[in-house]
C-alpha cells in the first residue's frame, strides 16, 4: 500500500492510498473508493482484509481518498459537505488520472457515497465509468432519534466509543447484530472513525430533514442525481439503521442510469441481515458483496447472495 | 394395507395436533354475509366496542393466502378484538375462497380464476360497502396487511370512496428488487401455477402446523416472521386456522408485479401506482424493518406514491420495538398490541374528521 499526500484548491491536506496488484498494473480502470462520513480507509482495508485487498488479490489498482475530515486527511474548521463534492473529490479523481488516463470506476459509500454520485454528472463529468453505490441515499430522511441527537450534538462520531450509552448508540447505527469480528469491530469504533465539523453535521442533518442538500452551483444533490447515468450496483443492506435501504432505493425512480438493485438480506441465502458497516466488515461480506460487486465492475451479472459462496 | 392404515394413522394424529391450534371466535363476534356485484358471498365478522363507542368503525382486510383469523388469531394475537377493545366497532373480511366465504363453483356461478382486481373491485367495495350501511352510512377507517393493503392502495387509486382514514401494513407497490429468491419464485411459479387452479396452501398449512411449532428458525421462518418477536406457537396457529388458499390467477399477476415492477391491473390498462398520486385519504403506511416479503424500499414506494396526506412508520429497534419486526409479526407478533396497534388507533384518532376527501 502506498500513500501520498493531495491539497486541495483550497489547501487542505488530504491522503489517497494506492494497491498495486501484484506484477504491478492492471488491465482493469483503477477504482476509487470513497468511505463513509465520519469513517476512515480502514473501513475498506482491516489489514486482515477488506474490499481494497479483495480487488487488489483479483487484480485492481486500488485508491482510497480520505476526505476532508476522514483519517489522516485534514479538517480545516468549519468543513461543509459541498466541500467533498466541489474541491476533495475533483482532487482525487484528477490524481489518479494524472497516471491512469480514463474512466475510474467507483465504490461509494454511504452519504459522502451519494455526493461522489452527484459530482460524477459535473465535477467528475466524463471520468467515472462503473459505480458500486453502498447504501447511498438518494433522498435521505432522518432515520432515526439515535442519528438525529448524534448529529444535533454536532456528529462527535469520535466520542461514541467513549462511553456505554455512546457505544449503544454506535451500534443501533451501524453494526446492531451484525457478525463483525471484535478486533474489527473494535478497529471501527476507535481508531476508524472521526468527528465531522459542526457545519458538516448541520449538513448532513438538514439534508436528512429536507431530502436535498444544497451545492455552490445553485443546484441540488437531487437534482444531480436526476442527470446521472453511470451504471451502478446499488447495494442495500436490510438492517442498515443509519443510510435506510428505502432511502437509497430512492435511486431507481430519480436517475436515469441503470441500476441494478442487491438487496443484502438472509433471505437470499447471505450469511446475514446486513448494516452499514458489516457490509463491509461482516465475515460473509466476500462473498455477500465484494464478489458481486467484482462481477458487475466486470461487466457481469451480479449474482445475489454468495456469488463466490464457495469462498464463505 | 398396513402402510395405508399407518398413513392414515399419521394423518389423523398430524390433524389432531393441529387442530389443537384452533381457536373459537369471542362470544361477542357476529358473523355477517355480504354478497358481491358478481354473485360470491363473503364472510364478515363483527366485533362490537368495548364500552363507550369511539371513533368510526373499522374494517381489517388480511394479505395473500392469509383469512380473517390472521386478524384475530387468539385473545393475545387480535387486532380486531384490540381495536374492539378500545371502543371502535370492528369488522373483519375473509376475501373470496378463504376463511368462511365462498369457494369457486363454476356451477353456481363462481368461476376460478379471478385475479387481484377481482378482489378489490368486487370484495373490497362490496365489504366497505356493507360495513357502512351496518353503520350509518359513514366513512369509516381500513386496516391492510400485505395484499390487503395493495387491495385499498388499486381501491383509492381508481377513486373508492368511503374510508375516513386508512393504514397498510407491509404492503409493497414494487417487488422487482432482484434477490435470489425473486427469480426461483417466478420460474417456479410461472410452471407450477395455473391461473384457474387455487394454490392449496391451507390444507398443507393446517395439517404442518404442530411441526411449525418445534422450528423456531427454519427458512420459512426467517422469510415470513422475526422469531424474536413471534413465538413459535403462534406461528403454529396462524399455519393452522389462518391460512388460506391461493388463486393461480392472483398468484401470477403478482408475479408479473415481481417481474416488472409495475404496480397495475393485469390487462395493463390502470397503473395503480401513477394514480396513488390522486388519492386524498390519509393514509399510515407501516413498513417492518426486517421484512423480507415487502421489504422496506417496496414499501416506500407506496408511500412516496401516495398524493394526499401520510405518515411513515418503520418498525423496529430503531423506533423502539424491542426486536425488529418481520412481516407477519404487524398482526401476530407478541408485543405488536403494544408497539404497533395503538400508532394505528392514534392516526385514526388524528384524522377523525375527515370523511373520504374529493380528488382533485
Amino acid at each position: 500500500m502506498f500513500h501520498r499526500k493531495l491539497t486541495a484548491s483550497d489547501g487542505t491536506a488530504l491522503a489517497l492510498y494506492r494497491w498495486v496488484p501484484a506484477g504491478g498494473g492492471s488491465a482493469h480502470p483503477p477504482l476509487l473508493l470513497v468511505p463513509e462520513l465520519g469513517f476512515g480507509r480502514e473501513t475498506f482495508d482491516f489489514g486482515d482484509g477488506g474490499l481494497a485487498a479483495y480487488l487488489v488479490e483479483r487484480g485492481r489498482e486500488v485508491y482510497v481518498i480520505e476526505l476532508r475530515g476522514q483519517g489522516q486527511s485534514a479538517a480545516p474548521p468549519g468543513w461543509r459537505l459541498r466541500d467533498l463534492v466541489e474541491r476533495d473529490l475533483p482532487e482525487a479523481v484528477a490524481a489518479i488520472r494524472a497516471s491512469r488516463p480514463g474512466p475510474i470506476d467507483l465504490v461509494a459509500h454511504g452519504y459522502s457515497g451519494t455526493l461522489a454520485l452527484a459530482a460524477a454528472v459535473r465535477e467528475l463529468d466524463g471520468a467515472v465509468g462503473r459505480v458500486i453505490a453502498l447504501s447511498t441515499p438518494a433522498v435521505p430522511e432522518v432515520p432515526n432519534s439515535t442519528a438525529e441527537a448524534f448529529l444535533a450534538g454536532g456528529g462527535k462520531l469520535a466520542s461514541l466509543a467513549g462511553d456505554p450509552a455512546g457505544a449503544r448508540a454506535f451500534d443501533l447505527l451501524f453494526a446492531r447484530g451484525a457478525n463483525i469480528a471484535p478486533p474489527r469491530h473494535a478497529l471501527l469504533r476507535s481508531t476508524a472513525v472521526s468527528d465531522l465539523s459542526p457545519a458538516a453535521a448541520a449538513d448532513l442533518l438538514g439534508w436528512m430533514r429536507t431530502g436535498d442538500l444544497a451545492l455552490a452551483d445553485a443546484s441540488t444533490v437531487q437534482a444531480r442525481l436526476a442527470r446521472y447515468t453511470r451504471p451502478t450496483l446499488l447495494v442495500l443492506p436490510i438492517g442498515d439503521a443509519f443510510a435506510h435501504p428505502e432511502h437509497a432505493s430512492a435511486l431507481r425512480d430519480l436517475s436515469r442510469a441503470p441500476i441494478v438493485p442487491l438487496l443484502l438480506n438472509r433471505r437470499d441465502w447471505m450469511a446475514e441481515d446486513y448494516t452499514h458497516l458489516s457490509m463491509l466488515a461482516g465475515s460473509g461480506a466476500p462473498a455477500d458483496v465484494f464478489a458481486p460487486a467484482l462481477a458487475f465492475l466486470d461487466g457481469k451479472a451480479p449474482v445475489a447472495g454468495g456469488g463466490a459462496g464457495a469462498s464463505r | 394395507m398396513t402402510r395405508a392404515f399407518l398413513a392414515a394413522c399419521a394423518l389423523a394424529g398430524i390433524s389432531a395436533c393441529s387442530s389443537s391450534y384452533s381457536d373459537p371466535l369471542p362470544a361477542q363476534a357476529v358473523r355477517h354475509r355480504v354478497k358481491t356485484a358478481d354473485g360470491w358471498d363473503l364472510s364478515l365478522v363483527k366485533y362490537p366496542p368495548v364500552g363507550t363507542t369511539r371513533g368510526r368503525p373499522v374494517l381489517l382486510c388480511h394479505g395473500v393466502g392469509a383469512n380473517d383469523r390472521s386478524m384475530d388469531l387468539d385473545d393475545r394475537h387480535s387486532l380486531a378484538r384490540w381495536f374492539a377493545a378500545h371502543g371502535r366497532e370492528t369488522w373483519t373480511m375473509s376475501l373470496r375462497a378463504t376463511g368462511d366465504s365462498d369457494r369457486p363453483d363454476p356451477k353456481a356461478g363462481r368461476p376460478s380464476g379471478y385475479d387481484f382486481d377481482t378482489l378489490w373491485r368486487q370484495d373490497v367495495a362490496a365489504a366497505v360497502a356493507y360495513v357502512r350501511a351496518q353503520t350509518g352510512g359513514g366513512p369509516i377507517d381500513y386496516v391492510g396487511h400485505s395484499m390487503g393493503g395493495m387491495l385499498i392502495y388499486a381501491y383509492l387509486s381508481q377513486g373508492g370512496q368511503g374510508l375516513g382514514a386508512v393504514a397498510t401494513l407491509g404492503s409493497p407497490t414494487r417487488l422487482d428488487w432482484g434477490g435470489a429468491i425473486e427469480p426461483l419464485v417466478e420460474g417456479v411459479g410461472e410452471v407450477a401455477v395455473n391461473g384457474r387452479w387455487l394454490l392449496p396452501l391451507a390444507l398443507s398449512s393446517h395439517l404442518s402446523a404442530g411441526l411449525q411449532a418445534t422450528l423456531e428458525d427454519g427458512p420459512i421462518q426467517l422469510i415470513f416472521y422475526n422469531p424474536k418477536n413471534v413465538e413459535p406457537a403462534t406461528w403454529a396457529r396462524l399455519a393452522a386456522i389462518g391460512t388460506a388458499d391461493i388463486s393461480g390467477a392472483v398468484a401470477l399477476q403478482l408475479l408479473g408485479l415481481m417481474r416488472t415492477g409495475a404496480f397495475g391491473s393485469a390487462d395493463g390498462t390502470l397503473d395503480y401506482r401513477k394514480d396513488l398520486g390522486k388519492v386524498r385519504t390519509p393514509v399510515l403506511v407501516v413498513a417492518a424493518k426486517l421484512d423480507r416479503i415487502a421489504v422496506t424500499p417496496a414499501v416506500k414506494d407506496g408511500f412516496r406514491a401516495l398524493g394526499g396526506e401520510k405518515e411513515w412508520f418503520l418498525a423496529g429497534q430503531e423506533s423502539g420495538a424491542e426486536a425488529d419486526y418481520g412481516h407477519l409479526d404487524l398482526v401476530v407478533g407478541e408485543r405488536a398490541s403494544t408497539e404497533i396497534f395503538p400508532r394505528l388507533l392514534d392516526f385514526f384518532d388524528r384524522h377523525a374528521g375527515s370523511g373520504g376527501l374529493p380528488r382533485p
